[in-house]
């Protein structure tokens, strides 16, 4: 069967390319906007996600994991005693600054525990020995800190609150939905670094359940004991902190907006593209008709060319962002592309695109056959 | 038996609040093979009658059979099917798809009639054989001559083998030797296998082919039609 409608779109190469264009940075936009929210979103719990603790314990109505408060450490050993639980340990998170060598000042979210190892945290550690930051004044850095603070090596010394700490290690992946790059410090040297808010004090309670225990009945015997506290699993707790970087910030609408103008985008260049081929092809629209032809038939040709351009469109857009992919990552910037959003970004190019047909659905229907008769 | 027949056709167009007819009670028949022209001055109703014979306009007043079909107040898909099954159509401006080659050009036109695949390819390359072009069947309309263009358009016009054959003014565009050779053989395709075809024209060497002509002015077919 004859392809009029590819060949067509093809016999015109220049406004195939700006409709591809159009739809390509379309889906660009989409992609990069989505996948970089995602790819924050996913620092924002990353801590969350890799600590092995089922239950947090925060203080009331702290509203995402990086803006922690503090409450007294010794509630600790309320949790302890519940039936249930196998494990609970005080974690501070909490920010600092160092004093760089150049005498710029940079923050760091800190993580202190005494250990580390129980609770998974480093995840990734590129060099050093996580049992070390026990024996002294040391700290495990990561790796994207390089990006604020400028390189740095394990065995030199940095000064946090007046305090010279020594680098021990190295982590990588370790940076909050800010990029601030996070620090690894012993539980106890924290709090003398920090001593005027930290003394006899921690921000979180992490709590490990014994085999079988029931998670509600702990949380619930944690909540009696713990009146003036929160108490969330891992998953609510990482759904409250991205919440309040989506709903509280605007960022979640902000981003919204971009991928709506991006959709807008793509839909108007698809739409002005195939209603001027349209109107320049309508003595050809108007043949097909003599020739017997039906709106149908008509409809199935703009149908398939916006479908090619929504095809060509999205495979140009999807490649775009895979090879941004590398050149994020270089400035510590995630781009998170989930297969659904893939799947969705597929199915709403098409339909945006076959949404701009409609446009011309109109004026060919509307095509009067005799004027093929006209000259 | 007609395979074309107009009885008392009229045709009156909405012009503002004006109501200006255009034809006023056309009767004709078109028999199987028969080659008619149909001559008259411009705004006479020429192609306004075409359009009707045609399935392309519905008549304002009147009955119009078209190869056993009736298209009173038929609806747009019935004239669509109608144009299908029995007209082929010669336009005066060849009417070629640009991005289609003269084979894909006649081979659409027998895609629109429900002919695919194998079947439709051959008889697309059989029409092209018949007027002339197998050398040039892979060839765009735009490196194509204003003749091989209207010899494509005739292999469209016959594919699919319709009883009747429709030319709007098929000369206008060429010189008059070329336009004559391809009449000549429009002529002998439709005749060989039992065509009605009617030409509209102004040109009156084309009246040269025809078995019989009919002659229009301000609507109505004069009388005396040689």
């Amino acid at each position: 069967m004859v392809d009029l409608a590819l060949k067509t779109l093809l016999h015109d190469r220049l406004r195939f390319a700006i409709t591809v264009a159009g739809v390509a940075f379309a889906v660009l936009l989409v992609f990069v906007q989505v996948g970089l929210f995602l790819g924050l979103l996913d620092n924002a719990t990353v801590t969350i996600k890799h600590i092995d603790a089922e239950l947090w314990v925060t203080s009331r109505n702290t509203p995402n994991v990086d803006f922690a408060h503090v409450f007294p450490e010794s509630r600790v050993d309320r949790v302890r005693s519940i039936p249930g639980v196998a494990r609970a340990d005080n974690l501070i998170a909490w920010f600092f600054t160092y004093q760089l060598p150049s005498g710029a000042q940079e923050g760091s979210i800190l993580y202190a525990l005494k250990d580390f190892k129980s609770w998974n945290l480093p995840w990734d550690v590129m060099e050093g020995n996580l049992e070390d930051l026990r024996r002294g004044p040391y700290l495990f850095l990561d790796g994207s800190a390089t990006k604020r603070m400028g390189p740095f090596a394990v065995g030199e010394y940095r000064e946090l609150n007046g305090r010279r700490v020594q680098i021990i290690g190295r982590t990588r992946g370790a940076l909050s939905f800010t990029t601030t790059p996070i620090t690894f410090m012993d539980y106890d040297l924290a709090q003398s670094i920090q001593s005027q808010s930290l003394r006899g004090q921690t921000t979180y309670i992490l709590v490990k359940l014994a085999p079988g225990a029931d998670l509600e009945t702990v949380r619930a015997e944690i909540r009696r004991r713990l009146p003036y506290n929160d108490v969330f699993t891992r998953d609510e707790w990482a759904s409250r902190s991205r919440n309040y970087w989506v709903v509280s910030t605007g960022l979640g609408l902000n981003m919204g907006l971009t991928v709506f103008l991006g959709c807008l985008v793509g839909v108007v260049v698809v739409a002005q593209t195939l209603y001027t081929s349209t109107m320049e092809h309508l003595k050809e629209f108007g043949t097909v008709k003599a020739i017997g032809g039906g709106n149908l038939d008509i409809y199935r040709i703009l149908a398939k060319q916006a479908s090619a351009a929504a095809l060509v469109g999205f495979v140009f857009g999807a490649l775009g962002a895979v090879l941004l992919r590398p050149a994020m990552a270089g400035v510590d910037l995630k781009l998170i592309v989930p297969p659904v959003l893939g799947a969705a970004v597929f199915v709403g190019t098409f339909a945006l695109c076959l949404g701009a047909a409609m446009i011309s659905f109109r004026k060919v229907a509307a095509i009067d056959p005799a004027l093929v008769f006209r000259t | 038996m007609a395979v074309l027949e107009a009885d008392q056709v009229t045709k009156t167009f909405d012009e503002g609040r004006e109501a200006v007819p255009v034809l006023k009670g056309v009767s004709l028949q078109l028999e199987p093979g028969e080659i008619v022209t149909l001559e008259g001055p411009s705004g006479s109703g020429k192609t306004t009658l075409l359009s009707i014979l045609g399935a392309i306009l519905t008549p304002t007043g009147g009955r119009v059979v078209v190869n056993g079909h009736e298209i009173v107040a038929s609806r747009a898909n019935d004239l669509a099917a109608i144009r299908r099954q029995a007209i082929g159509f010669v336009f005066q401006q060849f009417n070629l798809f640009p991005a289609l080659s003269a084979l894909e050009n006649v081979e659409y036109a027998l895609n629109i009639k429900g002919m695919n695949g194998g079947g439709a390819r051959r008889e697309a390359e059989a029409a092209l054989d018949a007027v002339g072009l197998a050398e040039r069947k892979h060839f765009l309309p735009r490196d194509l001559s204003g003749g091989q263009k209207q010899r494509v358009a005739v292999a469209r016009a016959l594919a699919g083998r319709p009883p009747i054959l429709l030319a709007d003014e098929p000369t206008a565009n060429l010189d008059s030797q070329v336009g004559l050779q391809i009449l000549e053989m429009f002529r002998d395709l439709a005749k060989r296998d039992a065509r009605a075809l009617l030409i509209v024209t102004h040109d009156p060497k084309v009246r040269g082919i025809a078995d019989r002509v009919l002659r229009i002015r301000d609507g109505l077919l004069l009388n005396g039609n040689e």
